[in-house]
């Protein structure tokens, strides 16, 4: 080995899952940022009939994408716009994010709610899940403070950008635009 | 700790302020500061600086961004430090700058950048070829320490900056826990060492087929197997300095030292953290863990 490099003297490199959950911002927090000057959030149901999915699944379909909660903002009798809150697993990361679009359809703010490491692996490594087994609450599965901060492996967060995708296709399709 | 997350540079970008510090304004300008870096040095929007270099600056001086000015200046002293380890020129993967083309593929060369970027006063940029670049990695850093810069200015007495692992701490955030990533199974990490007022970068190649690193000499993807984290005074820095060192392991820990980082290459075959030499156990800006 290369002299200039030499071995650190950690007591033991102790590896453990990745795992950690951060919430950036409630959706009701998200929702104020979004349009401040609205009075309330009415919730909304998605009833889509075949052909309405059919043209959502045709735009984009990122995994882990779910059906999106759905509030109209309302300043008394007057819509401000559409909040969307939905989610979508990059490469193996859930992660949590809100649209806020207003009355033409155009996006006035997109938030990251929650983040969740590893939650893709966790679905589809049974070696990953496996570890888990037999941990308890008093077991450090989480090592790092409120921040874990991990170092390496750029996330990609292309399926955010396809999950926006979709959302402003539902919009146009509520909005029968 | 109060954390915000966007996406930006096609990472999630979190920001971490102690509570005291975390206003909405401060939140805003770091952020602002990092969709500026995305606006001018992304390789994907046709009006981004990167884009308009590789478009024209071959067959005219054009000028850019101070600030993609100031990462091309970085670039150009650590590729010509590095003898070319460090060289920021696209080559085997070309489709990721939008529109680039077979020649400037074929325009790639050992020391290609170097030698063919020239870089003036008033932040104007010419080419001798047509030069397709992808600061990916130096501009992510470089996007951190500018929402460091940000909240500073804007009056936070300290936080993190964390873009998809290209990380600065400073003030009073005090020492933060740094946990590295086990370079053949990226859903576990290690608690390794903390750092102080100073920026951490990872680079391996976990999600990518056929490798992630580019060895600029060889013009191949190689597969090393181990993953580099560099720590250093600046993000921008540390994020170049991973290359750097994953390229050209014998020679990297002397321009390491000249820019005052410290490297960590964790080796999956014997599950050891090895050190560039001159790194103490601790530092005013670094110590292992426990």
């Amino acid at each position: 080995m290369d002299p200039s490099w030499r071995i650190v003297p950690l007591a033991a490199l102790a590896f453990a899952p990745a795992s950690y959950a951060t919430e950036y911002l409630t959706v009701e927090a998200a929702q104020r940022a979004a349009f401040p000057e609205a009075s309330a959030f009415v919730p909304a149901s998605l009833a889509l009939d075949e052909d309405a999915r059919a043209k959502l699944a045709a735009v984009a379909r990122p995994p882990g994408a779910r059906t999106p909660r759905v509030w109209r903002a309302m300043a008394r009798e007057k819509q401000l716009g559409t909040f969307y809150a939905d989610a979508v697993i990059g490469r193996q990361e859930y992660i949590g994010f809100a649209l806020a679009v207003d009355t033409s359809g155009r996006v006035l703010r997109l938030d990251v709610l929650e983040y969740r490491e590893t939650h893709g692996w966790e679905i589809r490594n049974e070696r990953w899940r496996s570890q888990f087994v037999g941990k308890s609450a008093t077991d450090p599965v989480e090592v790092s403070r409120d921040i874990a901060n991990i170092s390496g492996a750029t996330l990609s967060c292309r399926h955010v950008t396809d999950g926006v995708r979709r959302l402003l296709a539902l919009d146009a399709i509520l909005a029968r635009r | 700790m109060i954390a915000r997350a966007e996406v930006w540079l096609g990472t999630l970008v979190e920001i971490a302020l102690p509570d005291a510090d975390a206003s909405d304004a401060c939140f805003a300008a770091a952020f602002e500061a990092i969709a500026h870096v995305h606006q001018k040095m992304t390789a994907h929007d046709p009006a981004s600086d990167l884009a308009r270099i590789a478009r024209e600056a071959h067959l005219r001086t054009i000028v850019v961004d101070a600030h993609t000015h100031a990462v091309l200046e970085l670039a150009l002293m650590l590729a010509r430090e590095t003898q070319g380890a460090f060289d920021p020129t696209v080559a085997a993967a070309p489709e990721r700058v939008g529109g680039a083309s077979t020649s400037m593929h074929d325009s790639r060369a050992a020391g290609a950048f170097a030698a063919s970027i020239i870089l003036e006063r008033n932040h104007r940029v010419r080419t001798t070829a047509p030069l397709a670049l992808d600061l990916g990695g130096i501009a992510k850093g470089y996007a951190v320490d500018r929402a460091v810069a940000a909240l500073v200015a804007s009056g936070a007495g300290g936080g993190v900056v964390n873009a998809g692992g290209d990380l600065r701490a400073f003030g009073t955030a005090g020492w933060m826990p740094v946990r590295i990533r086990h370079p053949a199974d990226p859903a576990l990490a290690a608690h390794v060492f903390d750092i102080r007022d100073t920026a951490a970068a990872t680079s391996a190649d976990y999600f990518r087929l056929g490798g992630a690193l580019l060895d600029p000499r060889l013009n191949a993807l190689r597969m090393f197997g181990a993953s580099v984290t560099v720590v250093a005074p600046s993000c921008a820095l540390a994020d170049a300095l991973t290359k750097v060192v994953a390229v050209d392991p014998a020679h990297a820990p002397e321009t390491l030292a000249r820019h005052r980082a410290h490297a960590f290459r964790l080796e999956p075959s014997d599950n050891a953290v090895r050190a560039t030499a001159t790194c103490a156990a601790s530092t005013s800006h670094l110590r292992f863990a426990a």
